[in-house]
């Protein structure tokens, strides 16, 4: 009889300290998520590092979430507040068409989502940019002549392509391929992997793949010596990344200040930069909390000491 | 091949993991093995209940686990509960299959024997069927455990958040690191051996009263169990 | 639930059931990598388990040795496994073959585990007859001791299958075959009828092999022994007696 007794109590205290957990200061508490892979993780902990600084209780459960459908589900739920979201493809996934100016980008997106989800409002947009790039080995590059996408039209069916998973019924994928270069995916040997993922890199140094679909700002692609495939009809969005913030919880803190919090950061967030924490995360292996706070003290937005 | 540096950077990682992992598995155990006990108790004082009970915990089995964790997302949000149910799930047919069967290994002259004493229904199976299911009902829990403490990893789907040692496996398959992928794997199985050394243990100690030998490395099966 | 007439019009969509991506190919991969699987494991699991049974040496290392391997994350073994596979062949050595190796290391210890049990198991005076009635080891291993066997290894086989079953959906982690890849892209694409119509083939999968069984079962367990394999309420009777 002790031992349910025991069990009795342990089992009472667990939930206890579960329900503890959502206890909140004077400041909201904030849901922050992001897309899968390693540079949307990392701006995501970017901005949750600087408002912990700034005296938020942050939960960290939507990181690493998914991609954009499911990313966007959670968003427009609530079950996230804030994710940090690539402009132009987050456009075009709204319907939206997009360009390769940012301003209208952000502006044609905050339009789309101000009636989604309960409103939501897109915040300041980074300089640096990251587009989907198409990229293949150096040999496979000399055999078949290829310098841009155009080039893979004559081609297609002959190479084994890496695509994202959400490819099939991304606009600026599968569409986009169609449309611009005549390239059916349905008709090639196609295999659905994890965009901007070492799945995709492993693929195409094994030669499983010989196209692969790559962050391009990802770092895999100097150090492989891979080549980079211009986008020649400008089909990819150059996206820029700006968090997207639930109206909900804007409305329980100081819009003006939380804004200019997040907007600091991504101001100082260009190309160079990205593709450096990029490479720190996915080549060097470092943690990305350590790289998130690294980069943070290092241009002044967290005390040194802490 | 093991990048042993990384491996001493990031033991506090390793260790708040491990008891992420240890709190996923336990709590999911408590539950699937409370709801299968009252299920297997159903199932013996009703025996037609039995076939049903067997082919939903059994199909709930089949579910991939790849697929019942993101599905729960949209209903039960980003939460531990989103984690556990599927492991609850998972473990039923385990548990019932195997209490099932150490009830049903009662032998029934004991169980006249105890109606002959004057034992009623309630006394009966507190005192005499619970007692000698023991060894059946111990080698479910640890079956349960053990597969239980496997697909804890697979939690790690729901996000960084997740996942107890399973982060380190995802994370290791998403950098190509073969040393986080190692430490997730490896932790799994520390873990179980663990686990499954305490369970033994107990099982020692409660059933002393059946042993004239010493009580060594019993196999546990999924064996002996009516379907 | 509005996901009903979704999952629904999802099958009935004639071009679901063509083509490369379509339920019949589909089902067939998914059935190949199970298969291959199950019988790679079952062929040492079996064996080891027989062995170890018959002999009852090393009984105490391979079955704990089992039992513990179920801890192994399946996913751990496939992504271990795939450099080394993909470099010996770029195609199936990435897609394919990380999946069944590491479906082979899921499947061994439910069947090994029970064919030892199921072996060791055997009523030992029914041995002692059969050996004093002349039969050397073997003979009393595949006359008597697997019959009386068969219906606690056929468990362990049917445990192992439902449970490559359902994790052969970890293949199209990495591109593999199989019906994982309704649940990865229907995932995805926020496609929830493509993923439940997954859930429901390979549950469908799993019910027809589970006929399978039990006819199977029925057919190779002699007349006399217990079905159910439980020790329970019948003694064990010798092989040949009605």
């Amino acid at each position: 009889m002790r031992k349910v007794r025991t069990l009795a109590l342990g089992a009472s205290l667990l939930v206890l300290l579960s329900a503890c957990s959502t206890g909140g200061g004077s400041k909201p508490t904030i849901k922050i998520g992001s897309d899968g892979f390693d540079e949307a993780r990392v701006m995501a902990e970017l901005y949750a590092q600087v408002l912990e600084n700034a005296g938020y209780t942050v939960d960290r459960a939507g990181i690493g979430l998914g991609t954009r459908d499911v990313t966007n589900a959670a968003l427009f739920s609530g079950q996230i507040d804030l994710k940090p979201e690539y402009i132009g493809s987050g456009l075009s996934k709204q319907g939206g068409t997009p360009s390769s100016d940012p301003a209208k980008n952000q502006s044609e997106l905050q339009a789309k989502l101000a009636t989604q989800g309960g409103g939501i409002t897109v915040l300041g947009y980074t300089p640096g940019q990251d587009t989907n790039a198409l990229v293949v080995r150096k040999e496979t590059a000399d055999q078949y002549n290829l310098a841009k996408w155009s080039d893979l039209t004559a081609v297609a069916d002959k190479l084994k392509w890496g695509l994202a998973t959400d490819c099939p019924t991304s606009p600026v994928c599968a569409a986009a391929l169609k449309d611009s270069y005549g390239i059916d995916t349905t008709k090639i040997d196609v295999t659905l992997l994890d965009a901007c993922s070492s799945a995709m890199d492993d693929a195409l140094t094994n030669k499983t793949i010989d196209v692969a679909e790559l962050c391009s700002t990802g770092p895999e692609i100097i150090v492989n010596g891979w080549v980079r495939l211009d986008d020649d009809k400008a089909t990819q969005p150059a996206d820029a990344i700006a968090p997207v913030v639930r109206n909900d919880l804007l409305a329980k803190t100081d819009k003006t200040a939380f804004s200019k919090l997040l907007d600091d950061v991504s101001a100082k967030i260009d190309t160079p930069t990205l593709a450096e924490l990029y490479k720190e995360v996915s080549v060097d292996k470092k943690d990305i909390k350590d790289v998130a706070k690294a980069w943070l003290q290092a241009n002044g937005f967290l005390p040194v000491a802490s | 091949m093991i990048d042993w540096a990384w491996i001493g950077d990031h033991l506090d990682d390793l260790a708040s993991r491990t008891l992420q992992h240890l709190y996923l598995t336990t709590l999911s155990v408590a539950i699937g093995f409370a709801i299968a006990f009252g299920l297997a108790v159903w199932s013996i004082r009703r025996r037609a209940v039995y076939r049903p009970v067997l082919g939903i915990t059994g199909l709930l089995y089949t579910v991939p686990s790849l697929a019942l964790f993101p599905l729960l997302v949209p209903i039960t949000g980003l939460t531990d509960l989103t984690a556990i149910t599927p492991l609850v799930l998972y473990s039923l047919l385990i548990f019932v299959r195997n209490f099932v069967a150490g009830f049903d290994s009662v032998p029934s002259d004991v169980l006249e024997a105890a109606d002959g004493s004057g034992y009623s229904g309630r006394g009966r199976f507190w005192a005499i069927e619970v007692p000698l299911a023991v060894p059946l009902i111990v080698a479910g829990l640890r079956l349960a455990t053990v597969s239980t403490i496997a697909l804890v990893n697979i939690s790690g789907l729901l996000g960084d958040r997740f996942g107890g040692l399973g982060f380190f496996i995802f994370e290791g398959i998403r950098h190509s690191f073969p040393t986080e992928i190692f430490m997730g794997g490896l932790g799994s199985i520390a873990l179980a051996v663990a686990v499954d050394a305490v369970l033994l243990a107990i099982e020692g100690r409660l059933t002393r009263w059946t042993r004239t030998g010493p009580a060594d490395a019993r196999p546990i099966a999924d064996a002996r169990v009516a379907t | 639930m509005e996901v009903l007439p979704g999952i629904v019009r999802w099958f009935a969509d004639p071009t679901h059931w063509q083509g490369p991506a379509g339920i019949p190919q589909r089902v067939l991969e998914h059935l190949l990598i199970s298969g291959a699987a199950l019988l790679v494991a079952a062929a040492v699991g079996l064996t080891a388990g027989i062995a170890v049974g018959h002999t009852r040496r090393w009984a105490a290392l391979a079955v704990n040795a089992a039992n513990i391997g179920r801890a192994l994350p399946t996913i751990a073994v496939m992504a271990i496994v795939l450099p080394v596979t993909a470099a010996m062949d770029p195609q199936n050595g990435f897609k394919v073959y990380p999946a069944v190796i590491g479906l082979i290391v899921l499947a061994i210890p439910p069947i090994l585990v029970n064919a030892y049990t199921g072996v060791s198991g055997v009523d030992r005076d029914i041995v002692e007859a059969g050996r004093s009635m002349g039969m050397r080891g073997s003979q009393l291993l595949v006359t008597v001791e697997v019959p009386l066997a068969m219906p606690v290894i056929v468990t362990g086989l049917r445990s192992a299958t439902s449970q490559v079953i359902a994790t052969a959906t970890l293949a199209a982690l990495f591109g593999g075959p199989g019906l994982g890849r309704y649940l990865v892209e229907g995932y995805a694409q926020r496609d929830y009828p493509m993923m439940f119509a997954g859930v429901i083939l390979v549950g469908v999968l799993f019910l027809v092999l589970e006929a399978v069984f039990a006819f199977a079962e029925a057919r190779l367990t002699p007349r006399g022994v217990p079905r159910s394999g439980g020790e329970a309420r019948a003694p064990l009777v010798a092989p040949g007696r009605p």
